[in-house]
């Protein structure tokens, strides 16, 4: 079976950054993935592309098939809407929008919306009495709960998080990982990003940057 | 949830938006006032210079008579030709026809000048005649009008000391005719120095049976019309002189021209204005919406959806403010008539959808700074820089 995700030579300049200096590796379906580094070192370069909100200098970032690269903006909205999930360290919720139209929000922008099934999701993450509360009134933990409902809401291929628990408390922080947990026992794929060592361990396999490169790769090279 | 969505963004932004909101309702309130002027005004216009008169003359070959002229050895017409020619010619545009035939009568050895015609004609002629009766106002109406009535000019009652329902003798040469007053005749003009009979009993006083000197004509229309129709008349009545009287009808299309692009202007300058203002709210709201605009593009949303969700917000924004603005326009139109124009404006209904169509196109234009959310870059955005 074809990898889920197949990352050939992947490069991405930012004027005079090399933010990826030719990054290639492939996740199976089904695996979570940790993706460390230090700060700088591209992690959230690599999300973005992967997630089809930017696109690389050179390079293949094929998807569930499809090369991320090589499409138009139209093309990248749907790819964004049918094939992933994205949970962002800053939560980035709508602050007029409730909690269940948050989540309603990437039904109307995937196909259709349904409430029931928005309401189920935010269940899911524990949060049945907080469908019709504002992200202002929410805390921190609850916040994010509503941006992983949403991240699930439209079954992604793939899910994308960029340090879903940078912003948490650890308490907050048990709660999102757990969620993480199960729905990787469920067959999700996870792409992560963390900068703790405690996290990644919960993984099945950790690709490490430094400066852009793979650091296992950047180590060889020195050999 | 596209409703659902609107409303949303409507409510979380009704502080810019109520700016620009008072900016639409504000111009919708003067377009549609405006605009209700306008359409109305041409007819309100049309309807006022027609009130003060005649505006078509036939007179006999070779001079133009006025009302004025009193000798009895002034050219005469026969009244049967024209009366003929006029009924051939007909269309509906006329709205009246008198003839007229002036002596110079004696009253208590007073000479008087007496004006022949047909009493109802000439009122219709006339329409700005106040005529007092002495009568309460609604009972002339039903009151047959006899043969030996005369409409009394306000000063020659005044000199002669006449009052509705009064006798009066009209003398000419040995001649005489007893006559009743019907009314007394404020026309604020010459007629007020004359008297008013029936044509006949005039010609027959005068010895002139069937002659008239002058017939006068109100036509409605433009001064070509008028023209075009005074030029038919003319083919039928060959060698007689057939006039528009010029200066009333082409003031009248100098005036409505002249109102018309003017208030045209005004209405382009107001649009102009209103979508500088929706602009200037828009080009705020535009920068405040950049971190929605890169959330929704990352949650799938393309840029003609996310930006057909503001458009939308707007396009309500115009229409409501067009609503809002067209009900206080029609108020405004109201005032505007009573205190500018001394009457009464009708409100015309396609004012509605004319002005709230406008808002909507100038709110929309007003909305391109919205444009600049289709470059924005989700990676950039949601960075947090
Ligand atoms: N939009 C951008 N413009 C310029 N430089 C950028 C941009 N995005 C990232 N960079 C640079 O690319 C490098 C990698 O950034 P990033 O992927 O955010 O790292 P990480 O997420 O691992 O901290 C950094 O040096 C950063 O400054
Ligand atoms: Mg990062």
């Amino acid at each position: 079976m074809a990898p889920l995700v197949q990352i050939e030579n992947l490069r991405k300049e930012f004027a005079n950054v090399r933010a990826l200096d030719g990054v290639s590796f492939v996740v199976q379906a089904g695996e979570w993935i940790a993706i460390m580094g230090p700060s700088g070192s591209g992690k959230t370069t690599l999300i973005n592309i992967l997630g089809g909100l930017d696109t690389p200098t050179s390079g293949r970032a094929i998807v569930d098939g499809t090369d991320v690269a090589r499409l138009d903006e139209n093309g990248l909205a749907r790819f964004r809407a049918e094939k992933i999930g994205f949970v962002f360290q800053q939560f980035h919720l709508v602050p007029y929008l409730t909690a269940l139209e948050n989540v309603m929000l990437a039904q109307y922008f995937h196909s259709t919306t349904d409430e029931g099934e928005a309401r189920e999701a935010l269940g899911r993450v524990g949060l049945t009495d907080r469908v019709e509360h504002l992200p202002g009134q929410l805390s921190g933990g609850e916040q994010q709960r509503v941006a992983v409902a949403r991240a699930l809401i439209n079954h992604p291929k793939l899910i994308l998080a960029d340090e879903p628990t940078g912003n948490l408390d650890e308490a907050n922080e048990g709660i999102v990982l757990k969620l993480l947990r199960e729905l990787h026992a469920e067959g999700h794929t996870i792409l992560m990003v963390t900068h703790a060592a405690s996290i990644g361990q919960l993984a099945d396999r950790r690709i490490d940057l430094a400066h852009g490169r793979l650091a296992t790769e950047h180590a060889a090279r020195r050999v | 949830m596209f409703p659902r969505l609107l409303w949303k963004l409507l409510r979380s932004n009704r502080g810019r938006l109520a700016v620009a909101l008072v900016a639409v309702i504000s111009g919708a309130t003067v377009i549609s006032a405006l605009l209700n002027v306008q359409f109305d005004i041409s007819r309100k216009l049309t309807q006022e210079f027609q009130m003060l008169g005649p505006n078509l003359v036939i007179a006999p070959p070779g001079r133009m008579q006025t009302q004025n002229a009193g000798a009895a050895s002034a050219p005469l017409m026969d009244e049967a030709t024209v009366a003929g020619q006029i009924a051939r010619t007909r269309t509906p545009a006329l709205i009246s026809a008198a003839p007229y035939l002036y002596i110079v009568a004696r009253v208590a050895d007073t000479p008087v000048v007496v004006a022949g015609t047909q009493l109802g004609e000439a009122e219709i002629l006339n329409p700005t005649w106040k005529q007092e009766t002495g009568f309460p106002r609604y009972l002339p109406a039903t009151r047959a009008r006899p043969l030996d009535a005369c409409i009394v000019g306000r000063n020659v009652a005044r000199q002669l000391k006449l009052a509705p329902g009064g006798p009066l003798e009209l003398k000419y040469l040995n001649r005489t005719a007893a006559m009743t007053v019907w009314s007394i005749l404020d026309s604020g003009g010459a007629e007020d120095n004359q008297i008013f009979a029936d044509l006949t009993v005039v010609q027959t006083l005068a010895g002139m049976k069937g002659q008239i000197q002058v017939e006068q004509l109100r036509v409605n229309g433009t001064s070509s019309a008028i023209s075009a129709y005074a030029a038919s008349l003319s083919k039928s009545l060959p060698g007689y002189d057939v006039r528009p009287v010029r200066a009333v009808s082409e003031a009248e299309g100098n005036l409505l021209n002249r109102t018309r692009l003017l208030i045209l202007s005004m209405i382009l300058l107001i649009l102009v204005l209103t979508a500088l203002c929706v602009l200037a709210t828009m080009a705020a709201l535009a920068m405040e919406r950049r971190a929605d605009v890169g959330l929704m593009k990352a949650l799938g949303g393309t840029i003609s959806r996310i930006v057909g969700l503001f458009l939308a917000e707007v396009g309500v924004l115009g229409a409501v403010g067009g609503l809002i603005g067209c009900v206080a326009g029609l108020a405004l139109a109201q005032w505007m008539g009573r205190q500018v124009f001394g009457t009464p404006i009708t409100p015309r209904w396609e004012i509605f959808p004319l002005t709230i169509a406008m808002m909507v196109v100038v709110s929309m234009a007003g909305a391109l700074p919205l444009r600049t959310l289709g470059k924005i870059k989700p990676a950039v955005i949601l960075r947090g820089e």
